[in-house]
């Protein structure tokens, strides 16, 4: 274990519990952004500089600035979540999400035998080009799948936001 | 030198040089501007007015911090830097220059080169938006916490023209290394023109020109600040150094958003037909190399000024309607029209 790790690693984690035991929204939504620049501090550190990147300025730069955004047309300053965090039928539901997710993570474990033995990279890991080369060729149903994905939900969410189309 | 201090000199430098335009362009902003409406403008610290900004700095420095009541003290106090830091970090990428050889080393001006160099620009770039939205939030007023939700919807309206543009960019040179982007723009196109990204790239360049504007917050996209309705929008409620280090953040983000231009479509630090390496010696070069690229970024950073006091500003709605209805559909067609035309011509 080095200490970067261990930095970035301690970072994400307490992040990650201030977000949701923050009392307001926005400094809960800045907990998130703190767990996702150590995420990208993480990231940087396996030799994946291109997904360091895209982890800031996609989720930190757009999707959580979105996130921001519906916080701060919505709630002020003044206001408190407290019935909303009172509320018993949200409790539930994030509990069942919460458990679903750990489920997944639970899956994940089983690549731990993998990380025992040291493996060395292969050449040019993490480059930009490399990682093209895979999406376009190895992965590439993978990744007309999850665009086809993106695209439902884009029409879907013109088709409810717009009344008469 | 061992290579951990040419490091630093090169960080060193680079805040400085950072920090000088900035301080230089508060005067050059107020000077032009009074230039451009038949006045004078501040003419009485020093030669030209030009001890102005120090003035200001002083007076900025000395004024009383004063925090609205009902302010969310630590946010408050941590919305300034968060603006202005990421700014002055996005320098670390920009080659501002080509190589100086001092004591046998070959030293590349640029502090960093790394392979994603350019989408760390554009990270950057979309983290500066949260000082403001803190620092409009955190105030407790109508007018910052209108001024900060004006700045996230327009970054988040903005970026996405603006990657489109860049997309091209990419597609052309096919790299993200801002400093490989400058060596492949040397030499000419079509045979008379320089070999520029603007030429191969008239679109993509007034597309990502719109864009920077309006990542900026510059008129005519300033509607996070807008005086004529928000006072001046999320930093309203801020003085003293906190008021100072958004508007220092501000002008650093335009000498970033120059640099960035200049490297994409102007040829960085290249002149056009003459190669100056071959007629200057190394020391030389790499000063002349630097001058040129500082001659083409004060070149952006007027254009701002220019701008700014020449357009009215936006309303809120025709912001959104330029961005989402022309800008996007233009970008998207461009990068087709790109993509089309570098997979018949490889």
């Amino acid at each position: 274990m080095d200490l970067y790790f261990i930095v970035f690693a301690i970072m994400a984690v307490g992040a990650g519990l201030f977000t949701i035991t923050a009392k307001d929204a926005l400094p809960s939504a800045l907990g998130l952004l703190t767990v996702f620049i150590a995420l990208s501090a993480l990231y940087l550190h396996l030799h994946a500089p291109l997904i360091a990147i895209f982890q800031v300025s996609i989720y930190a730069g757009a999707i959580l600035v979105l996130v921001v955004f519906v916080i701060m047309l919505l709630i002020t300053p003044d206001e408190d979540l407290e019935n909303v965090q009172k509320n018993m039928s949200y409790r539930i539901l994030g509990a069942f999400l919460g458990s679903y997710l750990i489920a997944v993570l639970a899956i994940g474990t089983k690549g731990v035998k993998d990380l025992l033995h040291q493996q060395t990279l292969p050449d040019g890991f993490g480059h930009p080009a490399l990682i093209g080369d895979m999406f376009f060729k190895q992965y590439l149903l993978h990744f007309e799948v999850a665009s086809v994905l993106l695209l439902v939900a884009l029409v879907a969410a013109i088709y409810l936001a717009k009344k008469n189309i | 030198m061992a290579d951990w201090q040419i490091d630093l000199i090169k960080v060193v430098f680079i805040w400085v040089w950072a920090l000088l335009i900035a301080v230089v362009m508060t005067w050059v902003e107020r000077r032009a501007s009074a230039m451009m409406q038949d006045r004078l403008g501040p003419n009485r610290a020093g030669p030209f007015g030009l001890l102005q900004p120090l003035a200001d700095g002083i007076k900025l420095f000395t004024k009383e911090d004063i925090m609205p009541e009902k302010a969310r003290k630590i946010l408050f106090l941590l919305g300034p830097p968060l603006f202005a830091l990421p700014a002055f970090s996005a320098y670390a990428v920009v080659p501002f220059g080509d190589k100086i050889v001092l004591g046998g080393k070959e030293i590349i001006l640029q502090v960093s080169d790394v392979n994603i160099g350019f989408l760390y620009v554009l990270a950057l770039g979309a983290i500066g938006v949260y000082g403001m939205v803190i620092g409009g939030w955190a105030s407790n007023s109508k007018y910052s916490i209108l001024g900060g939700l004006r700045a996230t919807a327009q970054l988040i309206s903005y970026e996405v023209p603006m990657g489109l543009a860049l997309l091209t960019i990419v597609l052309l040179y096919g790299t993200f290394s801002l400093r490989e982007m400058v060596l492949l723009q040397q030499g000419t196109f079509l045979g008379f023109l320089p070999n520029w990204g603007i030429f191969k790239q008239p679109l993509g360049f007034i597309i990502f020109l719109v864009a920077a504007y309006a990542e900026a917050n510059r008129v005519p996209f300033d509607l996070p600040e807008c005086e004529s309705e928000l006072v001046t929008g999320y930093h309203t409620e801020y003085g003293s150094m906190n008021l100072g280090l958004y508007l220092f953040g501000e002008y650093v983000n335009l000498g970033t958003l120059a640099a960035i231009t200049v490297s994409l479509f102007f040829g960085g630090w290249t002149l056009p037909y003459v190669d100056m390496s071959k007629f200057l010696g190394p020391v030389a070069y790499g000063v002349a190399s630097f001058m040129v690229f500082f001659i083409k970024q004060a070149f952006f950073l007027f254009l701002f000024v220019w701008v700014r006091w020449t357009v009215p500003r936006f309303r809120y709605d025709q912001l959104m309607g330029l961005g989402w209805k022309a800008l996007i559909p233009l970008g998207l067609v461009n990068l087709f029209v790109t993509a089309l035309l570098v997979q018949l011509t490889i």
